[in-house]
């Protein structure tokens, strides 16, 4: 591990707005492939495919920053209270679970699924599955990747509102991360 | 599985049966990365055939297409909508072939015409006995329609044309 530094490593600032940018785009994706009608089948399975891409995506990029995590001494928070500093170090560790967890769900939502539409980044290179179509498990693992999924979406909403408080408080935490 | 009715050696059988023992699936590519498939759950279809010389065989069958199933959330009413299959105007669809005496490697064609939603077309199936063991004969059927000859032109950017339809049925002979 190398020596602590006040900001976020240029790799580990990139690789948090990328992931960041492939959540968004992946729920985008995720409520637009619900909401098209049969009638835009292609359109349809488009975004379905595009969802489970982006969805693998924000797995490896999280894979990426849990390494460079391991090998980086992280900077130091100043300037907020050791209690606040340990709750944003427990939200930080949901987050990544719920970042590694997510595009898991999913991937075996997409492997349960009744009818056996390949999943195949974007479009070009095949993802094998593991599993056989499995009604019984779709059932239950589809709305547990939902609620998982949604529960991202509201704690990194939560995480993006409080480091800009901090920031507005005068706590220079942005900076630690953008740029 | 149903009995043959009565019927004089080296003379074709009359055999009516439907889905509790046969099959009658389809399939089409999409995009060139997948196939999906499909099948009728309620037909019936009746055979007039010589399991010895399967090659004079004739076949009538009527499916009805609101039975028609995909396990694609959505696809099996979008198979009964009007760009598709047309279920509230054209309740079924029909195959009427002969085969002409002719085998090739244990293959035997079946030509006759096929009708889907009010459109004939002429149509061709290869069937052949898969096996006899015992009383029981297997047969299949394979045939390739174009879908857009019948009015179906919905989705052609996404799925093929050409629809593989498939038969498979056991007899007890």
């Amino acid at each position: 591990m190398s020596e602590a530094s006040p900001r976020w490593s240029l790799a580990q600032r990139r690789l948090h707005a990328w992931g960041g940018i492939l959540v968004v785009c992946t729920l985008g994706l995720s409520l637009a492939m619900v909401a098209l009608p049969m009638s835009q089948l292609l359109a349809k399975f488009l975004a379905y495919q595009l969802h489970k891409s982006f969805g693998l995506l924000v797995l490896i990029v999280t894979l990426a920053r849990l390494v460079l995590r391991w090998r980086r001494a992280s900077p130091e928070l100043t300037g907020i209270s050791p209690r606040m500093r340990q709750a944003a170090r427990l939200g930080q560790a949901v987050l990544y679970a719920l970042l590694l967890i997510v595009p898991c769900l999913g991937y075996l939502t997409a492997q349960a699924a009744a009818g056996p539409v390949p999943t195949t980044l974007f479009l070009f290179i095949p993802v094998p599955h593991l599993l056989d179509p499995s009604p019984a498990l779709y059932a239950w693992i589809r709305p547990i990747h939902q609620f998982a999924a949604w529960s991202l979406i509201v704690l990194a909403g939560a995480h993006v509102a409080l480091a800009v408080r901090h920031q507005l408080q005068g706590v220079p935490v942005l900076g630690r991360i953008w740029g | 599985m149903l009995p043959a009715l009565p019927a004089h050696a080296q003379e074709r059988a009359r055999y009516v049966f439907d889905q509790s023992i046969g099959r009658i699936g389809f399939s089409a590519r999409h995009l060139g990365i997948f196939t999906s498939v499909g099948q009728f759950d309620r037909f019936q279809a009746t055979l007039l055939i010589n399991p010895a010389n399967p090659a004079n065989a004739a076949v009538d069958c009527v499916v009805e297409t609101s039975e028609v199933s995909i396990p694609f959330p959505g696809a099996t009413d979008l198979l009964r909508s009007e760009p598709y299959f047309d279920v509230a105007r054209h309740p079924t669809a029909r195959f009427q072939g002969q085969a002409n005496g002719l085998t090739e490697a244990g293959n035997f064609p079946i030509a006759g015409d096929l009708a889907v939603r009010g459109i004939t077309r002429p149509f061709r199936m290869t069937a052949r006995l898969v096996e006899r063991q015992g009383g029981i004969a297997r047969f299949q059927a394979e045939g390739e329609m174009r879908r857009g000859e019948f009015g179906m032109v919905a989705d052609r950017n996404f799925i093929s044309d050409i629809i593989r339809l498939n038969v498979d049925v056991r007899i007890v002979v």
